[in-house]
């Protein structure tokens, strides 16, 4: 089964799913109506969520580089978390809200697609990541400032971790084409 | 519309048609683009907002620069050649959609400030690399480009919804 298979088969399958009543009564909400007969909403809205993806994307990007050795060499671990992780969790909150009001415009597009899913399940990964991250860089930066004496597993995560935020953003993209 | 020969050429040409017409092509370039803008605004508002004094205050303008611009200009050129395949494919529709005509104005003067704050204010860097005192020029040039990038992605956006509306 080719992923285009695999991705409408599960599309399919949502619209047998409570997601489909919810989609339907929420595109009934006066609210939905309201984003979605002004033209602008959509476009703005969605400006805004790509705004807050460059300001996680950079935060993350900037953090990795230093665990990398690349960038921010002249700063601790602990004093590059401070400077870009809360830019994370902030910008992650604006995102919440502007894909939020996307789906309370959108109800239908969203919720029975599944696209929109496996990135939903993508972010709760990358957000269970960076708190497993956050807490291990206050318990033992030791470990993280190590990684230039070769800590291959750090390495690899890293660049694991800046993939699925692609990976994420891929999903975000393809949420307009796929098969519904 | 200018040049019209061209544009229509452009779209006509194997390239172009073969982007417009593939089921694949236009999306997954797509997706390559809004990666490359996503790096280039975010690898950029970093640097602006040490230029603004707002954020990354204890670390040196010039190491800010060094960690950045590169990424940057990386990205900045995956985003062009991803956005000029995406281009080919449908040149007369964008050349005259408003919002793609903002677009590259915005670009060109984004660039515009950002040589005038290499030419001039930068060769004074190393007087305030590490001193909380920024000076105004610097300020303004980072506020400049946070400005027009936040615009440059809304007239982005924007052209994807309005490209019915303009097109013959």
């Amino acid at each position: 089964m080719s992923l285009g298979d695999l991705i409408y088969n599960l599309g399919e399958w949502l619209r047998t799913t409570p997601a489909n009543e919810l989609a339907l009564a929420i595109q009934k909400t006066w609210l939905s109506n309201l984003i979605d007969s002004n033209f602008w909403v959509i476009p703005t809205i969605q400006t805004i969520h790509i705004l807050a993806i460059a300001a996680v994307f950079g935060s993350v990007v900037m953090i990795n580089l230093r665990i990398f050795q690349m960038a921010g060499r002249s700063r601790t671990m602990s004093q590059t978390v401070r400077r870009y992780l809360p830019w994370v969790w902030w910008s992650l909150l604006v995102l919440l809200l502007t894909g939020i009001g996307m789906t309370i415009g959108e109800p239908v597009r969203e919720l029975t697609n599944p696209v929109f899913w496996i990135k939903m399940v993508l972010i709760l990964i990358g957000i269970a990541v960076s708190l497993w991250f956050q807490s291990s860089v206050r318990r033992n930066v030791a470990m993280w400032e190590l990684t230039h004496n070769g800590r291959v597993a750090i390495r690899v995560g890293a660049g694991a971790v800046i993939a699925m935020w692609c990976l994420i953003m891929v999903c975000g993209r393809w949420i307009a084409y796929a098969p519904t | 519309m200018i040049l019209q020969g061209l544009w229509q050429g452009l779209e006509n040409s194997a390239l172009g048609q073969y982007v417009a017409a593939s089921s694949w092509a236009f999306p997954t370039i797509e997706t390559v683009h809004v990666i490359a803008i996503v790096t280039v605004v975010g690898s950029i508002a970093v640097m602006d907002l040490r230029l603004l004094g707002v954020a990354s205050k204890e670390s040196a303008v010039t190491e800010m620069s060094r960690d950045t611009l590169p990424w940057t200009w990386g990205a900045f050129v995956i985003a062009m050649i991803s956005g000029a395949l995406l281009f080919v494919s449908k040149a007369t529709t964008y050349m005259v959609n408003p919002f793609f005509l903002w677009k590259m104005v915005l670009i060109a003067i984004a660039g515009v400030n950002m040589g005038i704050f290499h030419l001039f204010t930068w060769r004074t860097v190393h007087n305030w690399d590490r001193s909380p005192e920024i000076p105004r020029g610097a300020k303004i040039a980072g506020g400049v480009s946070l400005g027009f990038w936040v615009i440059v992605v809304f007239v982005a956006r924007a052209i994807g919804f309005t490209l019915d509306k303009f097109a013959s």
